[in-house]
């Protein structure tokens, strides 16, 4: 993440890039670009507080859904990071709002990762509805790359659709290679430790 | 009878920690929060039952995870407690110990991982 002072919001201004996740009390612009990952943006109006994360869910979920699937269970603990950091400043989830953007298949894609994102689109929408939270917004799927701009105060999206990858290479190739790296890992999670 | 307590804000991982341990046969009590169990705990006390086991997250409104292990030793130092949580950093992991937990687990966490796990501690 990378933080500029903004003259167009006159906010700061703080670029996630693919795999990282910010939460904060603080007046601010959260802004990314996605192509096949997924934002997820979280914000509580009165408590003024907000979050964005962005991932992947690397492969496609079984057909018994997300709850028994353990690739859908890296998803859930992307998520849960950005949660647990909404927590500690004063957030609670029972009060959170989402709106969720990405997991587009732009021209370039394969047609696996198609289905990759097909999946991850069912996952968001399963996570969401088990969570009982209220999805506010959702722009997923589609041929493009989109960029974001998240206010978490305010729980405000500007979205634009992309027209011009040149402008976005570098987001391009760090989003490839996290995704590269999601499924080398995809049977990686989280360490145990037993206290004797 | 032994019940097992699920402790966490989240819905899924609630749902997804009883899918992971229901062939333990244990009855399971879920709880949203610290005082949320506490008060649980109390509940099935009262009815005669036994918690076997405690699952933990510490990231939490009301009453965060700590606060809770540090009330439940005071009551119970025995019953195994195990945390299931994103925090991962070495103080934070090291304050859980020195409060009673019995083992760290690190979400995502692996279903068959957090079944054996838990199958060792209710030996």
């Amino acid at each position: 993440m990378i933080k500029k002072t903004d003259s167009q919001f006159n906010k700061p201004l703080y670029i996630l890039y693919p795999g990282e996740f910010y939460a904060t009390k603080e007046d601010c612009v959260i802004s990314t670009v996605l192509g096949s990952c997924m934002a997820v943006c979280l914000f509580d109006v009165a408590k003024r507080i907000g979050g964005m994360g962005i991932f992947i869910v690397p492969g496609t979920i079984g057909t018994s859904g997300i709850i028994s699937d353990a690739i859908a269970s890296k998803g859930i603990g992307d998520i849960e990071l950005l949660l647990g950091e909404i927590v500690k400043i004063g957030g609670d989830r029972r009060y959170l709002k989402a709106k969720i953007f990405g997991a587009g298949y732009p021209a370039d894609s394969s047609s696996q990762m198609e289905q990759v994102m097909n999946s991850n689109i069912k996952f968001i929408y399963e996570y969401f509805t088990l969570e009982n939270m209220t999805v506010e917004r959702s722009d997923l799927g589609g041929e493009f790359r989109r960029r974001l701009y998240f206010f978490p105060w305010t729980g405000k999206v500007y979205r634009n659709i992309l027209q011009n990858n040149e402008e976005s290479s570098e987001f391009i190739k760090l989003e490839q290679e996290y995704i590269d790296s999601e499924f080398r890992q995809k049977e990686k999670f989280g360490r145990v430790i037993l206290f004797d | 009878m032994k019940h097992i307590l699920i402790i966490d804000d989240s819905p899924t991982i609630r749902i997804s920690v009883e899918h992971a341990l229901k062939s333990l046969g244990h009855a399971m009590v879920c709880a949203e929060n610290g005082r949320d169990a506490l008060g649980k705990i109390d509940a099935l006390i009262a009815q005669g039952h036994d918690i076997a086991l405690c699952v933990l997250d510490v990231n939490m409104p009301e009453m965060d995870g700590i606060s809770f292990l540090k009330e439940f030793r005071s009551r119970d130092k025995f019953t195994p407690v195990l945390i299931l949580t994103t925090e991962s950093e070495d103080d934070k992991i090291k304050e859980g110990r020195s409060h009673g937990a019995s083992g760290w687990i690190i979400k995502p966490f692996k279903p068959d991982e957090l079944l054996s796990v838990a199958k060792r501690f209710l030996k």
